[in-house]
């Protein structure tokens, strides 16, 4: 009997150590449109905010990242440093819409930054996919060049649909997962 | 050698000639027609990757364009100038004022403003990503595709980096010389089949591009130069050829069947025969060679020489009463009275009825009508009563006189008949053939009085009174007495009195007023 469970013990231990389920990669996704229905949403999204000026502007400023993009300048760069300015401009985008949850905001208002937490949440699974590396910018160091301060929530959506559309969009588009086997 | 780099110098100098010409006409058509649209002060496109930002010149004063500054700030930098240039339109006969800013920042709100000797005149903020104004498609192409209706239209995109998933085409198509197109609305994809076009027709087709609105936005760019197609002919199914070609095939044979299995009867329905009384005469054309005299002679006991005699005993035709003649004149007298009286009875003699009956000839008054008859051949040569032609009976004189006899008796039971008061009806016949003669050949007299009642009643005269029919048929007489009741069962069923009967009536004429019918 102590044989018995010993050994269905023994068996446990070593399923969950090799957690054979988990060893598929994921698949990647290459199609655009995946990325473009993000987009769309956060069209909607800073259009709704678009009007809402004086409802919507708060006390405090916004960390957001650099949207800009020079064409000639981004296609000098390579992979990781075009990974690396798109996840932390993910990071500190994330962080900042986060932080309205907080505040009590209107229905139509709290319903647009749950649906755009939700899309960053899913655009970073989509960089995932394309074996992006993930990149956290440390917090203590100071004002990251790449980064700019807004005042308004709808400038806030407007970064946020500017940064969809140019970086996030454009690293999806050049990953090389997707170009693999293509001259 | 410095020939040749003269040359190479030259060809190279044309070839920035023609792309800076071919620039040019996009930058001046953008521009003209961002001035139609763009209701801004600062009209700015995108063209390729770089921004081109102009505003107009104020009516009736000429600035200088160093009287101008453009600035441009973004992402709260310094702002940074931008040189001003000057540009006559000649087709609108307007002076812009424009500054191309190269590698313009994308994804940023940019900051522009336009002073004039050091003071604000215009401001604008816009993300260039929204303002791209795309040259036309390339190298356009409409190839049937070999099907009916259908056209495959392909074309290449404007050279853009970064965008090339981000374009929507409009594809317009018109039938040549119409002025209705359709327009086909079609994402990424740079090939388009176009279905349901006319069979072999020319169609010409434009296209024209436009950022898709969700990474990038923008203007319809202007349509390309129009392209040629012609659709395929319409291609009938061989299926269906063939089809009906064996169904028309197997229609003719069987109405070729139908008509030679009934060929004889179609061709007597359609050329029907002359119809000839030979087949009465027996051996008058074959023996006789057409000489009736002899052909009587030797036919004596015939039912036809028979009803002939009858014939000429009987002339007088009840359709017509020419005059009264008693039985106690004279034969010539009686002749003088009935010629006017004929006169005035031919016009009646389309009466085809006699109003007024005569007795029954008495058997001696009537030998003398035969005898004056014989004397006179000449003014009686029509006594005959039937002018032969051809197959016409030419009656014989002679054998009148001598079966006068016979017919008289024959005559008896008719003559009892005949119950009104009058003349004669020899006189009545002598006039009769008179008339006769005069509408040449009986048979005319006869159809004509006959054809006058085709449809109608034979109106009973009265009790007694006897009819005889006469009926003709073209060829020969029917001469058939009949009674007022007979009559008046015939006068209700329609006669047709051009009927002829091809078989010899075969038993004789009777003489107690029955149906005769001879053909």
């Amino acid at each position: 009997m102590f044989h018995g469970s010993g050994l269905f013990a023994f068996l446990l231990m070593v399923l969950e150590w090799t957690r054979p389920g988990l060893s598929s990669p994921l698949r990647p996704i290459c199609d655009l449109r995946v990325v473009d229905h993000f987009i769309k949403e956060a069209w909607d999204a800073e259009a709704a905010l678009r009007a809402c000026k004086d409802a919507c502007s708060i006390a405090t400023n916004f960390t957001v990242p650099l949207t800009r993009v020079d064409f000639d300048v981004w296609a000098a760069m390579n992979i990781e440093e075009q990974a690396q300015e798109v996840q932390s401009g993910i990071h500190v985008l994330n962080d900042a819409i986060s932080s309205l949850q907080a505040s009590n905001q209107t229905d139509v208002l709290q319903s647009h930054i749950d649906a755009s937490i939700n899309n960053i949440a899913s655009i970073r699974q989509v960089l995932r996919s394309l074996s992006i590396p993930e990149y956290v910018p440390p917090t203590n160091v100071g004002e990251d060049k790449e980064m700019q301060k807004v005042s308004s929530i709808s400038e806030l959506f407007q970064v946020h649909i500017n940064f969809l559309r140019g970086k996030v969009r454009l690293l999806v588009a050049s990953a090389p997962v997707c170009h693999q086997g293509v001259s | 050698m410095t020939k040749m780099r003269s040359n190479r110098l030259k060809i190279v100098f044309m070839l920035c000639l023609g792309f800076v010409t071919i620039g040019g006409q996009h930058f001046e058509s953008k521009v003209a027609q961002l001035l139609q649209d763009e209701t801004e002060h600062i009209k700015c496109f995108v063209e390729g990757k770089d921004l081109t930002c102009f505003w107009e010149e104020e009516e009736e004063r000429n600035h200088l364009h160093n009287q101008y500054t453009f600035t441009y700030s973004y992402e709260n930098k310094n702002k940074m100038a931008c040189a001003v240039s000057s540009l006559s339109l000649l087709a609108s006969n307007k002076t812009i004022f424009f500054c191309k800013l190269a590698k313009t920042p994308f994804f940023a709100t940019l900051h522009l403003q336009v002073l004039r000797d050091g003071q604000m005149l215009y401001t604008r903020s816009l993300n260039a990503e929204n303002i791209l104004f795309l040259d036309p498609p390339r190298n356009l192409t409409v190839m049937s595709s070999g099907k009916e209706g259908q056209l495959n239209v392909s074309w290449l995109p404007p050279q853009l980096k970064y965008m090339d998933d981000s374009m929507i085409y409009e594809v317009r198509y018109a039938a040549e010389g119409s002025d209705l197109g359709k327009v086909e609305v079609i994402k990424v994809s740079t090939m388009l089949v176009l279905f349901g076009l006319e069979s072999d027709t020319r169609y010409k087709v434009w296209v024209r591009v436009k950022p898709d609105g969700v990474a990038y936005k923008g203007y319809w760019s202007a349509w390309t130069e129009p392209v040629f197609g012609v659709t395929p002919p319409s291609d009938v199914d061989p299926l269906i050829v063939l089809l009906v070609l064996s169904i028309g095939l197997i229609l003719c044979l069987l109405s070729l069947t139908v008509i030679l299995s009934h060929q004889k009867f179609l061709l007597k329905k359609l050329w029907p025969d002359i119809p000839t009384p030979e087949h009465k005469f027996p051996g008058l054309f074959t023996v006789y060679k057409g000489d009736f005299k002899e052909w009587m002679s030797h036919n004596n006991g015939s039912m036809w020489g028979r009803s002939v005699h009858v014939y000429t005993e009987e002339l007088p035709s009840p359709l017509e009463v020419l005059s009264e003649v008693s039985l106690t004149s004279h034969g010539t007298s009686q002749r003088e009275e009935m010629k006017p009286a004929e006169e005035d009875e031919s016009e009646r003699s389309d009466s085809g009825l006699t109003d007024r009956w005569r007795d029954p000839p008495h058997a001696h008054w009537l030998m003398d009508q035969l005898r004056a008859l014989q004397e006179n051949p000449e003014s009686h040569s029509q006594s005959s009563l039937l002018q032969s032609h051809d197959t016409y009976v030419t009656l014989n004189q002679g054998d009148i006189e001598q079966q006068a006899d016979d017919v008289f008796e024959e005559t008896l039971p008719l003559q009892t008949l005949f119950s009104s008061a009058g003349t004669p009806s020899l006189s009545t016949s002598h006039s009769d053939l008179g008339s006769l003669q005069q509408s040449s050949g009986s048979g005319r007299l006869s159809s004509q009085s006959s054809l006058e009642y085709p449809n109608h009643t034979w109106p009973p005269k009265g009790p007694g009174y006897s009819y005889m029919a006469v009926a003709d048929s073209g060829v020969s007489m029917d001469y058939s007495p009949m009674s007022s009741s007979r009559i008046a069962e015939l006068g209700r069923h329609r006669i047709y009195t051009n009927d002829y009967k091809n078989e010899i009536f075969p038993h004789k004429w009777p003489l107690s007023g029955q149906y005769i019918k001879s053909g």
